[in-house]
């Protein structure tokens, strides 16, 4: 009971409100040392096939012989086509697909994003497996021109030479949909939208025809032109929009085909050179949550994810030995594998940060990373509407049967002369009884004090309405004039903190528990807000979070000097600052990437927009205002 | 050029000929677009009524016909598929997709009962006693996959008393048929695969074909009014083969690359060269015979067959006059040709076997290929674990006639159509083609959704039917193995009303391919997760509960031969118990 009593008591004592802010950085220092030491072998494991079915490279591959001189003839019809109309080279593409006996179709598709016309078309062929009952399917995809621009020559004759090929087996339990899209992000995107009935049809065609329910989806992107290239590695891309990833076995049963059965190196997120030391293996892993973060479509296979139909791309890098009919074996073990499933691939992870082609490390063991950094905001949360509801100046030790240490430390300098004077400075106390029983209070101890919530709300939530505006303009203006606006968002949001505190202490003069509690709501929605997004895609939540860390610590502050740095501090943490400090730090122009964001939001539907500018910059500004709240003190 | 649908009377007649033998037989073949080629078989035996009444069988199987006794059952349409029709490339759907069912296994059956109950139970009767004959599923046909449609079937036999008939159909799309169900299909004929052209059918062609149908039909025929009857059984079996696929032979099947020498290149493309070949299409029409692409032997006539007339002539062959045929036999045989020279068929000679060889032939003129009467594709939309719609696209090529159809659709239980969100447009008009709408909602886990829409399609427009349903969340027990896959929804069934019609009563009929209906499926782990982390928890309860009931709790000073402590106290008790157990003995 006494036990108890202490602790209740606990909550009054001022130390109590000390402690959150170190509670605080010990939750963010955790998080992030939490991620460091998931590439060791102790918080990693090697990757493995669930299911059974799979058997990768099981199979005997008999892509060879004349079928070579097939492709090479089939890239150099490729290469005729380059500079043909898209008419024409749909029309040819479709001839040649229509020569291995498959119902071939088209689709045009026509998108506007950022002032620009994205228009192209589609041509796909379906090969109707001899014994399917047309329930299933899987797709082969090659985009005209890969994610650089680079028109894919050998990987789309690739496609067409296996689909002569694979016309010829009598084994397909699926259907085998070759798909060859007009650009490797919106074309992908416009098929499988049409092939789920989700599409606008002003923007894009319906589909002619169509099989079953998608199983699985392959892209393979080989821009080796007329003549040939013989590569080094396979790169296998895996992010899909808005930080979806396909189930891990497709990825493992890619890897085991191409390094087990084929002899072919795997290599993903760039990493050329993958020595598996720590330091590669936490690169790995850092690149693989900044493509996830950002959540834009990494390939033609991007598109799929959405729809629960897990996709990768192949792609081939660096100079080597292997040649084609090694990657077209490779593609096809890798449907033998796919045709062998019989449930929709669900046995393996969805969620996963992959460290090296064989080596990933579970949602279970990563996500208390992100959570951590998520729970920052939430205790910083609780602290601060703990102290807006306290007096302004607390009693010093409600429950120290002592005189308070800064009176016993006055007592100390000024002798025995200070009794007296700490008679008169004892505060005025309240009796109460009960059952016989008189108790002493403090009487401020014993005051109520109100929260004013209305101005807090309102501002609050005035603030997240806000972020609509940027989050319209910059998906709506056309490209020529990306460039001035984002110049003058940066300028806008950088001030307007100063001007909306000025205004505030102009009108409204908020007590100190009013900007308070400002903080602690915003702070309360960006928590609440991470953790939720730390289930559906980690990165992102991780990302903002660290980058919105200081929100926890700044406060309105007398000192004008300490008001200034943490200002100065928060302008270099706006969004708007990031956004520009990251393109410079990666060697984009900003306008490129806004251009991208504007496509991903009206083709791809890209969220991550929605994140920055709802959830990030009304934190951002929220906190920006607190602390400008002091310089006009 | 008029030649098919020539041919196409010429069927119809033979088929609805009253007979003089009471077994007949023909094997139609016919090549297709894309070196394919049709094999319709068909088997007809009869049996007169009184016969069959008294159990007295000859060509009739007696296994077959105690079952439908036994049952009522007047009148029986099986149906074992694999694979789908390319109405594209392959016109007409064989006897019109009379004989032909969706995919899986589909079967009904006019059954004769006082009520409804009783008619329900000898369905029951009916499905479990094929199920053992056809080693198919056909018993999980239960109350929720059984319907009783109003308007897309009409009875083909003869009945006397129609009123006590009732009519019910079940489908299993899941089912995959294979050898297992051939071999009792087999077994039901006269000849029983020994000789005649059912020693053509092979589990290994057969299963290894596109389209494959097989279907057995059971109805009275009676003659006039209060003439005689009989009981007439139709075993069809229709496939299409891929000639190149089928002449691969049986123990190295794989399709390796050709060597390039085999390969015709384009010689005219700027690129060719040694290495660099662009394979150029070949039209000419390839060789075959029946041995290689049924992979056994043709072993002369079943000697129950007819001896002389039309019904002697078992095997016949659909082409243009010009193609070459080489007949291939050390036995006596006859050619009969009809229909412009476009249909030859042959008499086949009595134990000896029987081949026709077609050489490689560069053809100059080609069969005319009948249009079907209407395409039709369904396929399902939307995304996700809730809801979905369900699009069926049906096309009417023709440009003068409107076409009159009935469309059936058989729903499971877990998928929850709303009827309000059914659309029906044409492209081509602002009318409803909706006429009239029969449906009986499903009843959770008693009997599925059963809708019938009668429509009009104007002539040259297309009718796209779409209608949005809710994915029921089923109970743990109630999924299958690998419930990842999904669950199969039977294929839509479609038949023609006018202006077409059919010769007999068989019908015009087409059917959809089924479909894949993903349901929220539980992680099965799930549950031993929540066994193991209950036993847990029951353990340390139970632990705890069971130490507090069970022991007695003393206090230190109660006991006082426990006073010493240490190593001398334990050297006391064992002493102690040694005492102890050497005074009891």
């Amino acid at each position: 009971m006494a036990l108890l009593a202490t602790i209740l008591a606990l909550r009054r004592d001022a130390r109590i409100l000390k402690l959150p802010p170190y509670l605080s950085a010990l939750c963010i220092i955790v998080g992030v040392a939490w991620l460091l030491v998931l590439p060791l072998n102790e918080y990693s494991r090697n990757t493995y096939v669930s299911e059974n079915a799979l058997l990768p490279g099981q199979v005997h591959t008999y892509f060879t012989g004349s079928e070579h001189n097939i492709f090479r003839a089939y890239r150099h019809e490729v290469a005729l086509l380059v500079d043909s109309s898209v008419e024409e080279r749909t029309q040819k593409l479709g001839d040649l697909l229509r020569a291995s006996n498959l119902k071939v179709a088209t689709q045009n598709y026509e998108y506007h994003a950022a002032g620009r016309n994205i228009s192209n078309k589609n041509v796909y062929a379906i090969l109707q497996g001899p014994r399917a009952d047309a329930t299933e399917a899987v797709v082969l995809v090659a985009a005209w021109k890969n994610m650089d621009g680079e028109v894919n020559y050998s990987g789309v004759a690739l496609v067409l030479a296996l689909a002569r090929y694979f016309k010829r087996w009598s084994l397909w339990s699926k259907d085998i949909i070759f798909l060859i899209s007009g650009d490797s992000t919106s074309g992908p995107q416009a098929w499988v939208d049409a092939y789920h009935d989700q599409h606008d049809p002003r923007h894009v065609e319906n589909l002619k025809i169509k099989s079953g329910a998608l199983q699985g989806a392959v892209a393979v992107d080989y821009p080796a032109g007329p003549w040939g290239h013989r590569y080094d590695k396979l790169h296998i891309v895996y992010d899909g929009v808005n930080g979806q990833l396909p189930n891990l076995d497709l990825f493992n049963t890619a890897v085991s085909i191409a390094s087990g059965q084929m002899g072919i190196g795997c290599t993903l997120q760039r990493m050329w050179k993958h020595d598996d030391s720590y330091q590669e293996r936490l690169r790995t892993m850092l690149r693989g949550m900044l493509s996830q973060g950002l959540g834009h479509a990494t390939g033609p296979h991007s598109a799929f994810i959405p729809y629960h139909v897990d996709a990768i791309t192949l792609v081939t890098v660096g100079d080597g030995w292997h040649d084609e009919m090694s990657l077209g074996r490779t593609v096809e073990s890798l449907f033998r594998s796919l045709n062998n499933l019989l449930e929709h691939l669900h046995q393996s992870f969805f969620f996963y940060l992959l460290l090296q082609a064989n080596r990933f490390v579970s949602i279970g063991t990563y996500l208390p990373s992100a959570m951590l950094i998520a729970a920052n905001f939430s205790i910083t949360a609780i602290a601060l509407w703990v102290q807006s509801g306290r007096p302004a100046t607390p009693s010093a030790n409600p429950i120290a049967t002592e005189p308070s240490s800064s009176a016993s430390k006055s007592e100390k300098n000024k002798g025995k002369e200070a009794e007296k004077s700490k008679d008169e400075k004892k505060p005025s106390m309240t009796v109460a009884e009960k059952d016989g029983a008189i108790a002493l209070f403090p009487t401020k101890d014993l005051e109520i004090t109100e929260r004013a919530l209305f101005l807090p709300l309102i501002f609050v939530l005035t603030t997240h309405f806000l972020g609509l505006l940027p989050l319209y303009v910059f998906n709506n203006t056309p490209e020529p004039y990306l460039a001035h606006t984002f110049l003058a968002v940066s300028n806008i949001t950088s001030v307007l903190p100063l001007g909306a505190a000025y205004l505030l202490r102009q009108f409204k003069r908020p007590t100190a528990q009013e900007m308070t509690l400002i903080q602690c709501f915003s702070v309360l929605f960006l928590g609440m807000f991470l953790s939720a997004l730390a289930t559906l895609n980690f990165s992102l939540a991780f990302i903002i979070g660290i980058l919105s860390c200081p929100l926890s610590f700044v406060r309105t502050s007398k000192n004008k000097i300490l008001g200034t740095v943490m200002y100065a501090v928060l302008a270099l943490l706006n969004p708007v600052m990031v956004i520009q400090a990251a393109t410079w730090f990666f060697g984009h122009g900003v306008v490129e990437i806004l251009v991208k964001a504007a496509e991903g939001w009206h083709v791809w539907g890209l969220w991550t927009q929605v994140v920055v500018w709802l959830v990030w910059w009304p934190a951002w500004f929220a906190g920006s205002v607190v602390v400008a709240g002091g310089l006009f003190a | 050029m008029l030649s098919f649908l020539h041919f196409l009377l010429l069927i119809a007649l033979v088929a609805c000929a009253s007979a003089s033998s009471d077994y007949h037989e023909r094997l139609l073949l016919r090549p297709l677009p894309q070196s394919t080629l049709l094999a319709s078989f068909n088997f007809r035996s009869m049996e007169s009524s009184v016969a069959f009444a008294q159990q007295n069988f000859r060509y009739f199987p007696r296994s077959f016909g105690q079952i439908l006794q036994h049952a009522h059952t007047k009148e029986l349409h099986v149906r074992f598929s694999v694979g789908r029709w390319d109405a594209d490339n392959w016109g007409q759907r064989p006897w019109h997709g009379a004989r032909e069912g969706g995919t899986g296994v589909e079967l009904w059956a006019w059954i004769e009962a006082q009520s409804e109950e009783e008619a329900f139970s000898r369905w029951l009767t009916l499905v479990n006693s094929l199920s053992g004959l056809f080693c198919a599923s056909l018993n999980f046909i239960d109350a929720t996959k059984t319907i009783r449609p109003v308007m897309s079937f009409v009875p083909e036999g003869d009945h006397a008393n129609s009123t006590s008939l009732h009519l019910l159909h079940g489908t299993l799309p899941h089912e995959v048929v294979c050898t297992e169900n051939l071999t009792p299909f087999l077994k039901l004929l006269p000849c029983k695969g020994k000789a005649g052209i059912s020693s053509l059918l092979d589990g290994h062609k057969l299963f290894d074909a596109s389209f494959q149908t097989m279907a057995i039909d059971v109805r009275p025929v009676c003659e006039g009014a209060g003439g005689s009857c009989v009981l007439e059984m139709e075993q069809t079996v229709d496939m299409v083969l891929d000639i190149a696929r089928s002449k691969r032979p049986r123990d190295d099947p794989i399709p390796r690359a050709r060597p390039i020498e085999e390969i015709e290149c384009d010689t005219g493309k700027g690129y060719n060269s040694g290495d660099t070949c662009y394979p150029l299409d070949k039209h000419a029409e390839p060789a075959w015979n029946l041995t290689e692409l049924f992979g056994r032997p043709l072993k002369g006539a079943c000697p129950l067959t007819e001896e002389t007339g039309d019904d002697a002539n078992t095997l016949c062959i659909n082409t243009p006059p010009e193609r070459t045929i080489q007949v291939n036999t050390t036995g006596k045989y006859a050619e009969t040709r009809s229909a412009s020279d476009t249909l030859r068929c042959y008499k086949l000679p009595i134990g000896a076997e029987f081949d026709l060889v077609l050489p490689e032939q560069q053809m100059t003129t080609g069969l005319v290929r009948a249009e079907p009467q209407l395409y039709a594709a369904r396929s399902i939309n939307g995304h996700g674990q809730e809801r979905g719609s369900v699009q069926a696209v049906i096309k009417n090529p023709s440009e003068t006639d409107a076409v009159e159809f009935v469309y059936l659709e058989s729903l499971p239980w877990f998928m929850k159509p709303y009827l309000h969100t059914l659309r029906a447009r044409v492209d081509t008009s602002s009318e409803n083609p909706v006429r009239e709408t029969y449906y009986r909602p499903a009843v959770d886990r008693r009997r599925g959704t059963h809708l019938e829409l009668r429509m009009v399609i104007p002539a040259g427009s297309t009718l796209t039917l779409t209608y949005d349903f809710e994915k029921a969340i089923l109970r743990y027990t109630e999924y299958p193995p690998d419930a990842n896959r999904g669950f199969d929804v039977a294929p839509a069934v479609i038949r023609l009303l006018a202006p077409y019609q059919s010769v007999d009563k068989k019908g015009i009929y087409l059917r959809t391919t089924s479909l894949l209906l993903p349901l929220p499926t539980p992680d099965f782990s799930m549950p031993y997760n929540v066994i193991i982390l209950t036993s847990t928890v029951m353990a340390l309860g139970f632990g705890n509960i069971f130490n507090l009931l069970v022991r007695r709790f003393v206090g230190v000073d109660e006991v006082p031969a426990l006073g010493a402590g240490g190593l001398k106290g334990v050297i006391m008790g064992k002493i102690e118990r040694l005492k102890a157990k050497l005074g009891r003995a």
